[in-house]
């Protein structure tokens, strides 16, 4: 990997330090994240997967440890963070509850502002992270925001990150909460920004379906520390590993595991729908039960 | 720097610190009773030497319910700015339309005499008292056993028509609320300072601007208390929840010798702070 965007380093964090609460969010992590990669990572409730996300665009600094984004080194007292946040576009669980304008279009438009550009500027960015979300720019834009569904109004939340022009993508739990379709095109537009803009993308997910079509890589998070570290193929074909730390596996994964169980000889790394299902016709043809 | 959005840790309302010491096995009734009759005789007294030993007493409280002192010290430092407001209101104007005391300075409508002086020092000792008091009181009482407390304590004034029930029940879901909505608008901050919003870096001066910095976290937090309140009704309407329905209690007090012993140990520091003559 030659020099990676986000580039973490033993980083370790403790909330309420010095306190009897206090309670160690991360130990010891280490991570790295090349331009363009898609990185899921998934752990339980705890493990620490927020507070790592907090760090990358200097929400919260890191108390022992290095972050480097971009050659920006985060740990630095004097680092602008504005320039930071830039780079680095953090997208908040139900992000659809912090929009507070009336309008969609002026949504959008707030980040854009704040970063001091000019009016025709602004709105070139809006129109660009509207279509790019897949929301009219022309329908939508003085729609009222809470006239919207709640997945129009996590696109907006997400439209108004973008119009930043970030070159990381970081969600966490993007598609929580959302209804299938609406769950399904988000996922289409982040594989997009992904794949076609070329955006470096880091999710936080507890779907295994997402987490195995959208990830190139996976880290699993468990009680702070980075425990492993690998491809979707590599993590999904290991059930030591999937037992461990509870992780649950995408439904494909699963019937290929129970069709192991039952004696059948197949390849648990087929994760795909697709795979799983040439898998089974396989068996199917040429039968190898026990 | 990196405790810029740390608001979680700095509420200490409704945080309970479970160190199992005499002071939190009190009945909550008792200990409500009690922690009223130290505040009261502190509202009273104006005294140096009273003041000084009800100090000592609130100190004193720290160790007794095994609570680190940190935790009272930090309850203090948000009130700073209006204590040291008040004291110089207090110094400024107090003399002047007070009688008594000796005249140390005087200068337009500024006179400063004994008596000035000595209300600002007690006004600040007073702060730090009932701030020492109702820190232990909440750090010491879960909240659930404070509004049951206060409850009971209120349950004679039913009697007026006055509705106890009703009030007990604000007062839970209004402490209960509290630390959540810093957590919400803990997020709702670091969410628009991802957008690149700043807070409270403008000149102070410039009110109008500060105020509308806070615009993007007000409204989305407005936001989401009204429909957090709107689940609290359906969840509490699910559970047949009927506010004048009479209702048998879960949890049941019983005092005993030791709830006896801090009513009395109360009046009898109440006694001592309002005896003493200087």
């Amino acid at each position: 990997m030659t020099q990676p965007v986000v580039d973490i380093q033993n980083l370790s964090h403790v909330y309420m330090q010095g306190t009897p609460l206090e309670h160690q969010a991360l130990d010891q992590v280490n991570l790295q994240v090349a331009a363009g990669e898609c990185l899921a990572i998934i752990g339980h409730t705890g493990s620490g997967k927020s507070t790592l996300i907090q760090h990358l665009n200097g929400l919260i600094r890191p108390q022992s440890g290095t972050v480097v984004i971009n050659g920006i080194d985060v740990s630095k007292p004097k680092v602008d963070i504005k320039s930071l946040r830039r780079q680095v576009g953090l997208v908040f669980q139900n992000p659809e509850d912090q929009l507070f304008e009336k309008l969609v279009g002026d949504d959008v438009a707030y980040g854009p502002f704040k970063l001091g550009l000019p009016l025709d500027e602004v709105r070139s960015r809006v129109h660009w992270a509207m279509e790019l979300v897949g929301l009219s720019f022309q329908e939508l834009r003085d729609r009222p925001t809470f006239a919207l569904s709640g997945g129009q109004k996590r696109k907006v939340a997400l439209a108004g990150v973008l119009a930043l022009k970030p070159n990381v993508l970081v969600l966490d739990e993007p598609t929580a909460g959302l209804d299938p379709l609406s769950r399904k095109e988000l996922l289409e537009r982040i594989r997009h920004l992904n794949r076609a803009e070329n955006l470096t993308v880091i999710f936080v997910s507890h779907n295994m379906e997402e987490v195995a079509q959208l990830a190139d890589r996976v880290c699993v998070m468990a009680n702070g520390r980075a425990v492993y570290d690998g491809t979707p193929r590599q993590i999904f074909g290991n059930q030591e590993l999937l037992r461990q730390h509870h992780i649950g596996t995408p439904e494909s994964v699963d019937i290929l595991y129970r069709l192991r169980e039952q004696g059948f000889a197949v390849n648990p790394q087929a994760f795909m729908p697709e795979e799983t299902a040439s898998e089974i016709l396989h068996i199917l043809k040429h039968g190898g039960g026990s | 720097m990196s405790a810029e959005f740390e608001l979680t840790r700095n509420i200490t309302i409704g945080q309970y610190l479970p160190t199992g010491s005499i002071v939190h096995r009190l009945d909550p009734r008792f200990k409500l009773a009690a922690f009223v009759i130290l505040i009261l005789a502190i509202a009273v007294c104006n005294t140096y030497v009273g003041n000084l030993f009800a100090l000592l007493m609130c100190v004193c409280l720290f160790p007794l319910s095994k609570i680190p002192i940190h935790y009272g010290l930090s309850g203090i430092k948000p009130a700073i700015p209006f204590i040291v407001i008040l004291a110089i209101l207090q110094l400024l104007f107090y003399g002047g339309i007070a009688d008594g005391g000796t005249v140390y300075f005087e200068y337009g409508f500024i006179t400063i005499t004994s008596e000035s002086i000595r209300l600002v020092l007690v006004s600040a000792m007073r702060f730090v008292e009932v701030i020492f008091l109702s820190s232990v009181l909440t750090l010491s009482t879960s909240t659930t056993e404070l509004t049951h407390g206060m409850e009971r304590l209120l349950g004679p004034l039913e009697k007026l028509k006055f509705p106890v029930h009703a009030f007990a029940l604000i007062i839970t879901i209004a402490i209960r609320f509290v630390p959540t909505f810093a957590m919400e608008m803990e997020k709702m901050m670091k969410a628009q300072a991802s957008r690149g919003a700043d807070f409270g870096t403008g000149e102070w001066w410039r009110i109008v601007q500060r105020t509308k910095d806070m615009f993007p976290i007000i409204i989305p937090l407005f936001n989401v208390a009204l429909a957090r309140a709107e689940d609290l009704i359906l969840a509490m309407e699910a559970r047949c929840y009927i506010p004048e329905a009479a209702r048998t209690r879960y949890a049941h007090y019983t005092a005993a010798g030791k709830d006896y012993a801090a009513i009395v140990l109360s009046l009898v520091i109440s006694a001592v702070m309002l005896g003493i003559p200087w």
